[in-house]
């Protein structure tokens, strides 16, 4: 690592997820970070509330010392409907347990804490552990709470009240852009600030950009938009018979989407690979990248198609989004959900070699603002801040 | 902790309060290298001009004396708690004393400048507050960006409990929406334009050294002017979302207003905006808007004194600050304002500020001069300066005299015994009034409270002309006049009524607030007795009006009142108060929006369908008419025995029919009914959280063909997430029938909305029905004799009828009217002689219309029944508004204006390209329609063609049994799901 990012003392850092090893984009996201930290000679580990059945699959055993809170996830708080419910008494067993349970919980997370000692650094990664956080002993402790989501995605469910509720409690707390950081401003927070995720590793050489293949990567699901991506190539692919479309990516959706796919006539031009390995590979064999998703936090794809040299095409559904790639600039946006904008995009995209060696060239230069050097300095400037 | 990043200069005026207030939040700021740097003075006088505004009348030597104690007493205290504050936390404040001998803010300022140890500063003024993290989130940007001069938001201060907001430009101007970095003034020029950095900024000490700025000592403003220079002089500014300083003193236009104006010439003077005209220009504007028209609003509450003073201050400013040109734009009121303050005429601001929240009170005696009218008869030659008092835009030229408020000013109010003595004069209207007409008029002293309904009436002993004006004089006994029962109705307002042989006016009597003291008071004699009260005692109200109020001043009153009042707050009583709250709101819970939806879907859903019965709704209970009221018209004419129908309306059961069942959206009611009917019948939706009953049959009529995509091909649906769509299905879903009325309607709205093919219902819309008998009857008949509509409407045989309705361009944001993109005004101007233009915005969404020539331009947004409006009209003048596919049935000319027509389309989405397919001219500038206007004749027989085509694609089912084919279908008793 660079003299940067090694600019600053060494710190006891606690990084708190929902889970340790659920398969996920923030755990791999805390996984990354723990490891970025451990290697420039920060003390890290990192805890969980519980541990997931569905695992995360690392690339090599932790370094650090993971420890999860609970072995399973923990029960949710029991609340009489009806007035009958009061005398539920198993269900009140159930509750007493639980609430010991918690008390536990939250007596080893203070253990943990105290163990640290002054002075460290609680990174909460998500708004659901705050609340045993706000029961421990947190004095001397600088707490760092984060959102790995837009604010749009936020305002529409439950955790808008979470983090109305408890990150006014923390000291600093992150969003993945400066926009969605002004939106919570305009909600209210003033201790927030904004973090983007850090890109793993740009491949050594980019994609040569001569296969006439469009490439997808993402969860068959429906935030992903597959389904619109669908809509989309059907209009494309009559214009250009000769490209292809490769959907990476496994997922619940998988068979109605290959029904869609049959209905709109496009298996002869769509592949379905399923879930990769290896990403870079993927991408190497693709010219140009797309992402149809219905909403996004700070798409790690996308930035590693970016990465590879792919000029993308993608729905400008979330702050993320826009941050990473500049309109017409290093990649092209189309609004969300319009299919014929999208579709309008990507005939650009394949219709034009120089447009797609231009965007791709710039996509990769620019996307390296995100390198893992340049977001550890951004923390370690954080973690100054805070000092002050 | 690490040295010190940023020093806050808090300087002491008299409020020692105020003074711990700002620097406990330094204190308390989460970035710890922060420090507070309070300046004292070493003499004990406060600057003068920024304590409160202490001059009352009266303050002479003898009060200047006793303010110099105060001052001592107020300095002792001051220096006390800065002592305090510095011995509670040393490290973080410092108290520092400048030795100047006349210590002014400024001065302070500067020495807490010269003192400060930070890489930055900022500066705090009386009583204003840091937010918590504002150091933090300063600092950062600073860093982060390389600004040398980072600005937050602040708020003054606000009355109680109300939220304190930043100043009205800021917030419009969106100049800190979100974080960003300014290199060039230009992208940000509120921040001169708008006195934006006042305070809540930071600034980095390199640039106040390297620019040697700091405040000018000889101005009682000098934050303004350093603002100004910190914007010229920074070199990269970063501007950020957060609230950085809250409980600024709040802004009074009058009471520094000699520092205002002194800053403001200084301001305007900086190079940078000596060689900027154009920013130059957008301040001078701002300031004008900003500053003066509040000041003029205030004079009503300004005293004698205080009036001539700021007229003269203003009338003294550099002509170019107040510069014609800059007025170009503004409403009319301000306008001549504005002229009035710059010429000093202190009592003509006094009426036209009245008259500024007022646009339809005459305050002033017009006179009408070559067509235009003025807001008085003497005009200044000065085109420019002329032009000012052009208040032709008002309208008061077609308004009539009766109901055209006029201002009454009182120019003698005083006491002669029990009598009150009451001296008036109102500007002449500008309707000619015969010289020997009589002139009569009554006092009336209106109960408030009462709605008007109660008042007690007195004569007007003299009503006399007297130049442009009608003075008067009056005088009452108020004791014998005024029997109020002295319970609720303890306050009158006087209002004066004039009679003339045109009709009557009546309006509320004003008064300056320094002359209410001669009104004396008067002895009242309540009707239930002196224990509630016995005193009349006059003054003005907040809008500057004359009000008598009861007082109870002798002693059985004041202990009754003393009683009353500890009855209604002693303890247990202000107990009570917050249980009958807390019960009040937790009742209120109970018929919140959610709760009754789980009622309705769980409980009332399981009740027995009641045989025959029908609800009705139209755009979502707004209005009565479309489909649903065609059908329903229809069900009444069959005479179908056992049927009973229900209408929901949303607000106002204005225009319903009254021998109908109503129910209220929403209510209680109104679930029970939808609950228990048979038939649902409506053209946009029952509310999509509803389920529909299982044996309940649901005839969705549809409000229109569709041009822009709907449903789930439009793109803001399909961008919604899994759980948001099936909402929408589901409330889809419940659809048993559906109307269409066309092929079209088949492959888009019908495909879109995902209605199966046996729900289809192939008949055209009931609403149309009308549309095609009134096609009918033109042609065997003519278009004459009109519809009834027409004389109600007021619309004379001789004049053509053009309708003009646009499309919903969305809710317009709060407090806010729909803009037309139609010039309306000018419309009338070219074709008043010959055609009249119905206005209609869409359903109930209310335009508000430039005054025109009455007769010309008239306002149908609140009228129920379109289809109405439509066989009356002549032409149709529309853009994307589904309208132009029943106006077709008509076989009528039709211009297509459409100003937004590329942006819409790429917004929205649509099916079809409507200028290939439009059956009339598409136009897309105000001066092409005005052109398609005057060809409308010869251009409409080219179109005929297009008409019918357009017609028989879009409406190919219509044939004018819509309505009785859609009955039939409803009670044939299918139902789907």
């Amino acid at each position: 690592m660079t003299d940067t990012a090694l600019a600053t003392v060494p710190r006891e850092l606690i990084l708190l997820a929902n889970a340790t090893d659920v398969l996920g984009g923030v755990t791999a996201w805390t996984h990354q970070m723990a490891r970025l930290f451990g290697a420039n000679g920060h003390r890290v580990q990192v805890v969980g509330i519980h541990e997931a059945e569905l695992k995360l699959a690392l690339p090599e055993p932790p370094a650090y010392p993971v420890t999860a809170l609970y072995p399973a996830h923990p029960p949710t708080p029991w609340q009489p409907r009806s007035p009958l419910d009061r005398f539920d008494l198993r269900a009140r067993r159930r509750e007493a347990a639980r609430v010991a349970d918690k008390r536990r919980a939250v007596a080893r997370l203070g253990e943990i804490f105290r163990a640290a000692g002054p002075g460290a650094l609680v990174i909460v990664t998500q708004v659901w552990p705050m609340e045993w956080v706000l029961e421990a002993d947190t004095t001397g402790l600088r707490l760092i709470g984060m959102s790995h989501e837009s604010y749009e995605y936020s305002k529409r469910c439950h955790r808008f009240r979470w983090i109305k509720n408890s990150y006014p409690r923390v000291d600093r707390w992150l969003t993945l852009t400066q926009e969605d950081a002004d939106a919570w401003i305009a909600e209210g927070f003033d201790n927030v600030g904004a973090m983007p995720n850090a890109l793993g590793s740009l491949p050594e050489l980019p994609s040569p950009r001569t296969e006439k293949t469009v490439a997808s990567i993402g969860r068959l699901d429906d935030q992903k938009g597959i389904d619109l991506l669908l809509e989309t190539w059907s209009m494309v692919t009559g214009e250009r018979p000769d490209w292809r479309l490769r959907v990476y990516g496994a997922g619940q959706d998988a068979p109605a989407l290959k029904k869609q796919c049959t209905e709109l006539g496009l298996d002869g031009s769509v592949d379905w690979m399923g879930p990769t390995d290896d990403v870079p590979a993927a991408l190497a064999g693709s010219s140009v990248f797309v992402q149809s998703s219905r909403g996004e936090g700070f798409p790690l794809a996308l930035m590693e198609a970016m990465a590879s040299g792919l000029p993308c095409a993608a729905f400008d559904c979330a702050p993320g989004v826009r941050e990473i790639i500049t309109d017409g600039a290093d990649g092209l946006l189309a609004p969300p959900g319009a299919t014929d904008a999208l579709a309008d995009r990507l005939l650009r995209l394949t219709g034009n070699p120089r447009l797609r060696d231009s965007l791709g060239d710039r996509a990769r230069a620019n996307v390296q603002r995100y390198s893992e050097t340049e977001i550890l300095r951004r923390w370690h400037e954080l973690f100054d801040l805070l000092d002050r | 902790m690490s040295a010190v990043e940023i020093s806050c200069v808090v300087t002491a005026g008299r409020d020692a309060h105020a003074l711990r207030r700002s620097v406990e939040s330094v204190v308390a700021q989460t970035m710890r290298a922060t420090e507070a740097v309070v300046v004292l003075g070493l003499t004990v006088a406060g600057p003068p001009g920024t304590g409160p505004a202490d001059s009352g009348p009266g303050s002479g030597e003898r009060a200047a004396a006793a303010g110099f104690a105060d001052a001592e007493s107020a300095a002792e205290d001051v220096r006390a708690v800065a002592d305090e504050l510095a011995a509670l936390d040393p490290a973080r404040v410092r108290v520092v004393t400048s030795g100047a001998e006349t210590p002014t803010t400024a001065v302070l300022r500067n020495h807490g400048l010269d003192q400060a140890r930070g890489r930055y500063v900022t500066v705090l003024g009386e009583g204003e507050r840091l937010q918590r993290d504002a150091c933090r989130n300063l600092w950062e940007a600073a860093e982060r960006s390389g600004a040398e001069l980072v600005a937050g938001r602040w708020t003054p201060r606000a009355g109680r409990r109300v939220k304190e907001q930043p100043p009205a430009r800021i917030v419009e101007s969106e100049l800190y929406a979100r974080s960003r970095t300014v290199d060039d003034l230009a992208d940000a020029p509120e921040l001169v334009v708008a006195d934006a950095l006042v305070t809540g900024f930071c600034v980095s000490t390199a640039l106040l050294d390297r620019a040697g700025l700091r405040y000018a000592e000889d101005l009682d403003r000098a934050e303004i002017l350093f603002g100004a220079e910190l914007a010229a002089a920074a070199r990269r500014i970063a501007l950020v979302p957060n609230l950085v300083v809250s409980g600024r003193a709040a802004h009074d236009p009058a009471g520094a207003l000699e520092g205002q104006l002194a800053a403001h010439v200084r301001v305007a003077e900086l190079p940078l905006l000596r060689n900027d005209p154009g920013l130059r220009e957008a301040r001078d504007r701002a300031f004008l808007t900003d500053q003066l028209v509040p000041l003029a609003r205030q004079f009503p509450k300004l005293d004698a004194d205080g009036r001539a003073r700021a007229a003269a201050l203003v009338a003294a400013l550099p002509a170019a600050r107040t510069d014609p040109g800059l007025r170009v734009g503004l409403p009319p009121v301000e306008r001549v304002c504005l002229q009035l303050l710059a010429d000093g005429d202190a009592d003509g601001v006094l009426a036209a500020g009245y008259a500024l929240g007022r646009p339809d009170t005459v305050a002033s005696a017009l006179a009408e001069r070559d067509g235009r009218v003025y807001w008085r008869a003497e005009l200044p030659d000065d085109p420019g300066e002329r032009a000012a008092f052009d208040v032709t835009e008002l309208g008061h030229q077609y308004r009539p005299f009766a109901g055209t408020p006029l201002m009454n000013h009182l120019i003698h109010c005083g006491q002669e015994g029990e009598k009150l003595v009451l001296e008036g004069r109102l500007p002449a209207p500008l309707q000619p009034l015969a010289p020997d007409a009589s002139l009569t008029a009554t006092l009336e002293f209106l109960v408030r409270g009462s709605d008007g309904r109660r008042a007690f009436r007195a004569p007007v002993d003299e009503v006399w002309r007297e130049g442009d004006a009608v003075r008067w004089r009056a005088s009452v006994e108020i004791g014998a006049l005024l029997r109020v029962g002295g319970t609720r109705d303890r306050v009158c307002d006087p209002h004066l009524a004039l009679h003339t042989p045109v009709g009557t006016t009546s309006g509320p009597l004003f008064l300056e607030r320094d002359r209410v003291e001669a009104a004396g008071s008067y002895r009242a004699r309540p009707r239930r007795g002196p224990l509630f009260g016995d005193t009349w005692k006059p003054y003005v109200t907040v809008k500057h009006h004359l009000a008598l109020q009861l007082e109870a001043r002798r002693r059985p009153g004041r202990i009754a009142a003393a009683a009353l009042h500890y009855l209604t707050h002693f303890r247990p009583a202000r107990k009570l108060k917050r249980l009958v709250k807390g019960v009040r709101r937790r009742f209120d819970r109970l018929s919140a929006r959610s709760v009754k939806a789980r009622v309705y879907n769980r409980l009332l859903i399981r009740l027995p369908v009641r045989k025959g019965s029908v609800v009705f709704e139209s755009h979502m209970g707004k209005c009565y008419g479309d489909s649903p009221r065609a059908m329903y018209e229809e069900l009444r004419a069959q005479g179908r025995r056992k049927v009973r129908c229900a209408w929901s309306y949303a607000s106002s059961t204005d225009g319903f029919p009254t021998d109908v069942r109503l129910v209220r959206r929403l209510s209680w009611r109104y679930l029970w009914t939808l609950a228990r009917a048979q038939f649902w019948v409506d053209n946009q939706g029952f509310p999509l959280d509803l389920r529909k009953p299982p044996r309940t049959t649901y005839l969705q009529t549809w409000h229109g063909s569709a041009y822009k995509r709907m449903g789930f091909a439009e793109s803001r649906i399909k961008a919604q997430n899994a759980s948001e769509r099936d909402k929408l299905s589901a409330a889809l879903a419940r659809f048993d029938h559906f109307l269409v009325r066309s092929e079209h309607d088949v492959t888009t709205l019908a495909r879109d909305y995902r209605q199966p093919a046996e729900s289809l219902v192939r008949c055209g819309y009931p609403r149309n029905d009308r549309l095609v008998r009134a096609r009918a009857t033109d042609e065997t008949q003519g278009r004459f004799p009109r519809p009834a509509l027409a004389t109600a409407l007021g619309i004379p045989d001789h004049r053509k009828v053009v309708l003009y309705a646009p499309t919903f361009r969305g809710m317009p944001k709060k407090g806010r009217a729909v803009q037309l993109p139609l010039d309306v005004r000018r419309f009338a101007q070219r074709f008043g002689d010959e055609y009249v233009l119905l206005v209609r915005a869409h359903y109930l969404e209310s335009a508000v219309l430039p005054v025109c020539p009455p007769g010309t331009v008239i306002d149908v947004s609140g009228y129920h029944d379109v289809s109405e409006l439509l066989c009356l009209a002549d032409a149709l003048i529309t853009d994307y508004s589904s309208i132009m596919f029943d106006y077709v049935l008509l076989d009528r000319p039709m211009i297509f204006f459409a100003p937004d027509l590329d942006a819409y389309v790429a917004a929205r989405g649509s099916y079809f390209d409507l200028r290939a397919e439009a059956p009339g001219p598409v136009v897309e500038t105000q001066d092409e329609l005005l052109r398609a206007m005057d060809e409308l004749k010869p251009s409409d027989t080219a179109h005929r063609a297009d008409r019918a085509r357009f017609a028989q694609k879009f409406g190919g089912f219509e044939s004018g049994q819509a309505a009785r084919t859609a009955v039939d279908v409803l009670f044939a008793g299918r139902t789907r799901r």
